[in-house]
């Protein structure tokens, strides 16, 4: 090959060698005498080890009319607690060189904490302090409205989350929790007080419906005297399991154009209601998926972005929002394509977009593309799961979504005996051309006469 | 000190060997068998600070061209070989550096050592009109969507502007402008890549469950016939004085929703004792929930809904200090300032206390932790020590500098240069009502 007089000696493309045996790996449990179930995995080598605390205080757990005080009580869950007030509490946490991370949502609420190996047990300790025995202080509690307040705003001008506000009204009953924001209005947020805050916490936060994931390299620790020292103090009564609603949604083909006069980008969200990951279709839906929007050379993005330009990036995926044990009934997760292009583009993108929907129900995945997609799916684990943190997100969302220990290590065995057929069937029964929700953030003035003209369902406004 | 250390084997424990091709090229090399994966990093010494005036992107936009394809891989092919691999694999550009990396299952390393070579010795073969013009849109939406389309989206880039005046060449950041994304051409790609992507102006770091004497013949075979290539431009010069002088001030107008005041501080170029302790200093002020900013700001005088400052280390020019605060309701922004002053004058004089230092301290040291645990930061980080300071083994010495600090150093440099005439203040004031009061119409909350 010579260009411009450069040389260079080429080779043909290398095989691969010989694959390196790795598996998700499979935790141990405990349980401590006030019902906390435990789960921990040694990872030699990971010197960060990430703690999990699974509560079952879901959305749909929260009273009527308070709409966001999950998020506001896990939060205010460190802002003082035992001995410490909460700049104190935040101080003690950093001087672990610890992170505390929490939130709520419809499978419940999560605490997320990382920290070095040396300084787990102090960590614990002040991880017990705040689920034990939480301060609550009328003036903490108050000042986490008010900042929560000021982010509304903030969190709306962002077209991606304005985006996924519609689409949840539009999709789902006005009665249900799952139809509105999680962490609340302004209005349903301006009505929380320390009082029922402290309610909240009492009514659904106890050690026996809770179970903390432990990961990392646990090396010298001896967890079960660290654990009865740390959490093993947090007591109460068993509580009963918070009971979560089935989840339906109105999904026929639609519109939705959120205004936002200027913009030079839309926003795209394209959704609709599937299975959860107790489904038999699952690994299916997950290949499908991943062919259709999961990265730059599937088939959204090889016409959107790497043929017409026309985006950074348009994304298929899917996320779990209610997943009973399996008896219980019909879980339900969200599946989305999602993505901005530049406020000229919309209407082309959409029909493309629909084009390919269009292409790959009449012709399938080809045998190539499902076999790159498993590959990836597959083979990409070892480097997913290098670290603690991952592992133990794994873990808790396997809690959470009442799945077996085992799930993703036989998740793996199942991708990979997912035939072509079955990954072409979920993704074209996951994304129908003609019953998809469609909500757009951009300038309406611009973008609502093209859209209508495409014919792909009444198109609406709304103010942004 | 009370807090014992985070570990004792952690980065200190690790090991890296260097080498280099007949043609330039260095090679850093870093054992770690407890997983089956593999690193591959390849930095070039080019970044948004060796364009020219009228081609601001430039080194970006070619990041993007870097994976249409080279003389043996067709189109989307190195994406589609290293996925398909069960890899993961992307590009980055900064003002300093451009970089590309491959995380591998190990056995898979030897694809990625000939992907990275295929488009260091043969991209202009496979470079074509059509490739420029697509990824030109690619890269002007991804323009639009993290820049232009979101509230202070445009703000790091006024900031810089401002604390680097032109004709620095860290005055524009790596995104570019509309205006030479439009004018670049072919031969301005094909120009850039015969001046800066040779075998001696990169880095090439592999590391992992690696064999080195395997990864060492397979760099020989697929890089070696590279020719090393000269022509690289000279870099303009970024010398700039190390205060501002006085006070820069720019208000913007724009529709936001909330009022902000955002600082741009020159602070020490990285690789110095001084910048380490500006990075504990910034930390002191505006990292994490117990900073001297978030509890005067957020916690006590509840004048805002977030309060931070953070440390860009540069090489090449001043580092970049820069303090973030969004206003809280109705506060208006000289309420806000006069506090930020207040607490910033107060740090400078008596610097911080021993539990700040602390606690500054172990965060960065989680940071660090937390960027050379896994295989790919840890391939990045060798790299950045090679190409900028010629030593990677400086990263595994990363954490003991920053520990090795003292009070005192923290407090000379916040004195030195923390203070208002080296700065570079950006102010938000909304242009409508919705960000400065609770607005009752706002039916939709959020968080999804």
């Amino acid at each position: 090959m010579t260009e411009a007089g450069v040389t260079m000696d080429f080779y043909p493309m290398p095989a691969a060698g010989q694959v390196r045996p790795w598996a998700f790996p499979s935790p141990d449990r405990g349980t401590l005498p006030a019902g906390l179930r435990f789960l921990h995995c040694h990872r030699p080598g990971q010197q960060l080890v990430a703690v999990e605390i699974c509560l079952d205080a879901p959305l749909d757990a929260e009273p009527a009319g308070l709409d966001g005080i999950a998020a506001i009580m896990v939060r205010a869950l460190s802002q003082g607690a035992g001995p410490y007030s909460a700049e104190e509490f935040a101080a003690e946490l950093e001087r672990c060189g610890a992170t505390l991370q929490a939130g709520a949502d419809f499978l419940g609420a999560r605490l997320s904490l990382e920290v070095p190996a040396s300084r787990l047990h102090r960590a614990l300790r002040l991880l017990t302090y705040a689920l034990a025995e939480p301060a609550f202080a009328a003036t903490e509690v108050d000042r986490l409205v008010r900042n929560r307040l000021d982010a509304i705003p903030i969190e709306l001008a962002n077209p991606g989350m304005r985006a996924a506000i519609q689409l949840a009204h539009e999709l789902f009953p006005d009665a249900a929790r799952i139809s509105r924001p999680r962490q609340g209005t302004a209005e349903t947020v301006a009505r929380i007080d320390a009082a029922a805050v402290r309610a909240f916490y009492e009514a659904k936060l106890r050690p026996a419906t809770a179970t903390a994931v432990i990961v990392g390299d646990l090396t010298g620790v001896d967890l079960d005297a660290v654990l009865a020292d740390t959490l093993g103090g947090w007591t109460a009564d068993a509580g009963a399991p918070a009971l979560i609603p089935p989840v339906t949604a109105a999904d026929d083909g639609r519109v939705v154009i959120v205004d936002r006069p200027g913009s030079v980008q839309t926003q795209l969200l394209i959704g609709r209601l599937g299975p959860d990951r107790h489904d038999l279709e699952w690994p299916a839906l997950v290949l499908g998926t991943y062919c259709l929007g999961g990265t730059l050379t599937s088939r959204l993005d090889r016409v959107l972005r790497e043929e017409k330009g026309y985006t950074y990036g348009v994304r298929a995926a899917t996320q779990v929002l209610h997943s009973p044990a399996p008896d219980e009934g019909t879980g339900a997760s969200l599946l989305a394509i999602s993505g901005s292009v530049d406020t000229a583009s919309t209407s082309p993108a959409l029909d493309d977009l629909r084009t390919v929907l269009r292409t790959l129900a009449a012709g399938g995945l080809t045998d190539a593309e499902r076999d790159m997609a498993v590959q990836n799916l597959v083979l990409v684990a070892p480097l997913r799961y290098e670290t603690a943190a991952p592992v133990a997100g794994t873990l808790a969302d396997q809690v959470q979504q009442h799945l077996p220990d085992d799930y993703q290590a036989n998740f793996y065995v199942r991708l990979a005996e997912t035939s072509t057929t079955e990954a072409t069937a979920a993704a074209v029964t996951a994304f129908p051309e003609d019953r998809l929700v469609t909500i757009l953030v951009g300038d309406a003035a611009q973008i609502r006469e093209p859209v209508e003209d495409l014919g792909i369902g009444p198109v609406s406004v709304v103010p942004a | 000190m009370g807090n014992p250390p985070a570990n004792s084997t952690g980065t200190a424990g690790l090991t890296a060997t260097e080498h280099r091709l007949g043609n330039g090229l260095r090679l850093v090399l870093s054992e770690d068998h407890l997983t089956p994966v593999a690193a591959v990093c390849v930095w070039y010494d080019v970044g948004s600070r060796h364009e020219v005036a009228g081609r601001t992107g430039l080194a970006h936009l070619f990041e993007h061209l870097m994976f249409q394809g080279s003389a043996q891989v067709k189109g989307n092919g190195h994406f589609e070989l290293v996925q398909g691999a069960g890899g993961s694999l992307n590009g980055t550009t900064s003002f300093e550096r451009t970089n590309y990396f491959e995380s591998m299952p190990a056995h898979q390393l030897e694809l990625a050592l000939w992907l990275e070579a295929d488009r260091m010795g043969s991209l202009l073969a496979a470079l074509d009109e059509e490739s420029l013009q697509n990824q030109r849109d690619v890269v002007k939406n991804e323009r639009r969507q993290r820049y232009d389309n979101v509230p202070y989206g445009t703000a790091f880039e006024r900031l810089i502007a401002l604390a680097y005046p032109e004709p620095n060449p860290y005055h524009h950041t790596p995104i570019g402008s509309m205006a030479d994304l439009d004018a670049a051409t072919l031969a301005d790609a094909q120009s850039f890549f015969r001046a800066n992507y040779a075998p001696n102006n990169a880095v090439l770091s592999i590391v992992g469950d690696i064999d080195p004497e395997q990864t060492l013949a397979w760099a020989e075979k697929y890089f070696g016939s590279i020719p090393e290539r000269g022509g690289k431009m000279p870099l303009r010069s970024a010398e700039l004085p190390d205060i501002i002088g006085a006070q820069i001030r720019e208000v913007v107008r724009e529709e936001v929703p909330a009022r902000a005041l955002m600082a741009a501080y020159r602070l020490p170029e990285d690789g110095t004792r001084e910048c380490d302790a500006a990075d504990l200093a910034a930390t002191v002020l505006g990292n994490g929930m117990s900073s001297r900013l978030y509890n005067r700001l957020v916690r006590h005088d509840r004048t805002a809904i977030s309060a931070d400052f953070g440390l860009m280390r540069l090489v090449g020019a001043p580092s970049l200090g820069w303090m973030d605060v969004k206003a809280s309701g109705g506060t208006e922004i000289p309420q806000v300032e006069a506090a930020i002053d207040e607490e910033l004058a107060r740090f400078a004089a008596d610097g911080p206390t021993p539990e700040e230092l602390e606690r500054a301290q172990a965060q960065l040291e989680r940071e660090w932790l937390d960027r050379l645990g896994p295989v790919a930061g840890r391939a990045d980080e060798l790299c950045r020590y090679a190409v900028l300071f010629g030593d990677p083994q400086l990263a595994f010495s990363a954490v003991s500098r920053i520990l090795d600090i003292s009070a005192a150093e923290v407090q000379a440099v916040a004195a030195a240069r923390i203070r208002p005439d080296n700065r570079a203040v950006l102010v938000y004031e909304p242009t409508s009502q919705s960000g400065t009061e609770q607005d009752e119409a706002q039916q939709n909350g959020t968080g999804q």
